[in-house]
């Protein structure tokens, strides 16, 4: 595997890269708006990158769709809020919520302290994961294209 | 071509940065929550040399200022700072700005960055012949230090006794050996000082940099966005967001800056119309029980649209969604019920006075000691 440009190293411990600074776990899949998603047996967790996070700085507020509403690949789902602005939130697959991470009405600022972890936002049950999965990134092309971002 | 303050070496190596009324500024160092929590609750010190300065002096001085702004001068001591308007024809405002009456003849202006130029030509444009307003802004820097233990941070830089300030007052002295003005004001509702560094520029900038790193020692650095935040949470407009060309200082819940009686300044006949004074839309605080409102969001009652935000965010101290917005009349008594609509959902919206934050334990008013 070719590293891509500004790739430091990966560590071995964290099984992820780390581009300028900004975490990529190697595990997750991606959407270029900066979403993860990860599959747990018979649902997938839905989150934002650490980028996205860092990015905003500072997570004041976060709205997800509750359990059982429908989201659909790649449309607006919710939205997190800093002090400063509101970032639309797009979902990476389509499928039903089973869960929303009830923890972030009192703690939003989880998404910034563990953003692939506590600070996850909701859970699907994917209706079509096996055709949806192939237009996500893995971490590879996530962090080629963190990388031209950057670089802009 | 973006401009720079004195200070951007150290804003460049350790702040997010961003572009502000044609500066590039910290938008923040760490982050916006951190910074706004330690102005609230020790200090912190801001880079505000992207303000206007103005150098007015000699005989006419006075009668010059006293005809711009709706605020008596002739009446402010020398070593008074206030709060005041620059007015339009039509009683719009211009520009809000703090006046230093350094001594009986000689003033510091200081304006928004966004509005500097347009304030110098308005300036200008009433100024008896052959009188000079001199923009200090590139000669000079400002630094802000705020928060409860402003004094603590600023006193060790500097022989004048900080205890004996009083708020909205100004002295010339020396901070960090660099002669210097500094002032009891702010724009975070919090004690504190600003503070005017003479005789440094972007070309010699050793005097505003040693100053800012001995503050940083025992200060926090904050961007712009504790900047707004905390100036929202007070309760203190924004010129073009909340108030404009467009506002007059009722409509702008600013009637305490014009002085009872006064006339013979730009502005007089427009205000003392009864409509001017009685607008139909007035400037209002709210806090919503939800959801957080940003700018351009409509205000409605039950039925209706009511007014508009002017400017919103997230309240760290009251762990709300807070703004600032232009209210029809009628609804505009505090405690009355709204709604501002985030994102297609209606959110309750009380009307409040700001600022948001209780002065029993944050703010210039707050109770020593406990």
């Amino acid at each position: 595997m070719e590293a891509p440009e500004g790739y430091i190293e990966a560590k071995a411990a964290c099984e992820c890269m780390d581009i300028q600074g900004y975490h990529i776990p190697d595990e997750l899949l991606y959407t270029k708006e900066h979403e993860w998603a990860k599959e747990e047996g018979p649902v997938v967790k839905v989150g934002i990158t650490d980028y996205a996070a860092k990015t905003l700085n500072d997570v004041v507020y976060v709205t997800s769709p509750k359990p059982a509403s429908k989201v659909e690949q790649l449309k607006p789902m919710g939205t997190v809020e800093s002090i400063k602005a509101v970032s639309e939130i797009y979902s990476p697959i389509s499928g039903v919520v089973t869960r929303a991470n009830s923890q972030l009405d009192s703690h939003p600022e989880l998404v910034n302290k563990s953003p692939y972890g506590e600070g996850w936002l909701i859970e699907v049950k994917p209706s079509n994961f096996a055709t949806e999965r192939k237009s996500l990134l893995d971490a590879t092309a996530y962090a080629a294209h963190l990388n031209s971002l950057l670089k802009k | 071509m973006t401009k720079t303050t004195q200070l951007h070496s150290y804003h460049a190596q350790h702040a997010k940065l961003t572009e502000f009324a044609g500066y590039e500024m910290p938008l923040w160092y760490t982050t916006t929550m951190d910074e706004h929590l330690a102005v609230r609750n020790s200090s912190g010190i801001f880079d505000v040399s992207h303000m206007g300065r103005f150098s007015v002096q000699g005989g006419n001085s006075t009668s010059f200022l006293e005809g711009l702004v709706p605020t008596g001068v002739g009446s402010q001591p020398p070593g008074k700072a206030f709060y005041t308007l620059l007015l339009n024809d039509k009683g719009g405002i211009i520009d809000d700005l703090i006046i230093e009456r350094l001594s009986e003849d000689r003033y510091l202006v200081v304006v928004n960055a966004a509005n500097a130029e347009t304030d110098m030509r308005h300036m200008m444009s009433h100024a008896p012949r052959e009188f000079e307003v001199r923009d200090m802004t590139a000669s000079t820097a400002m630094i802000a230090v705020q928060g409860p233990k402003a004094e603590s941070s600023l006193q060790p830089l500097t022989e004048l006794d900080l205890s004996q300030l009083k708020r909205f007052r100004c002295a010339e002295t020396k901070v960090a050996g660099e002669n210097a003005l500094v002032s009891r004001t702010g724009y975070t509702g919090e004690d504190g000082f600003e503070i005017t560094i003479y005789g440094t520029s972007n070309e010699h900038p050793r005097g505003a940099l040693g100053v800012w790193e001995r503050l940083a020692s025992t200060s926090t650095p904050c961007g712009l966005g504790a900047r707004d935040s905390l100036r929202l949470e007070a309760g203190f407009p924004l010129h073009g967001s909340d108030i404009d060309q467009h506002t007059n200082p009722f409509e702008a819940d600013l009637a305490w800056v014009v002085s009872a009686g006064k006339t013979g300044y730009v502005g007089d006949s427009a205000l003392a119309e009864p409509n001017a004074r009685n607008p139909q839309k007035v400037r209002r605080g709210l806090v919503l029980t939800s959801g957080i409102p940003r700018h351009g969001f409509e205000i409605s009652d039950s039925s209706a649209s009511v007014g508009v935000v002017t400017s919103g965010t997230f309240s760290p101290i009251i762990r709300k969604g807070i703004a600032l917005g232009l209210v029809n009349r009628g609804h505009s008594d505090f405690g009355a019920q709204l709604a501002v609509e985030v994102r297609e959902s209606l959110q309750t919206a009380t009307v409040t006075k700001p600022p948001f934050y209780d002065e029993k334990l944050f703010g210039w008013k707050r109770q020593k000691g406990i």
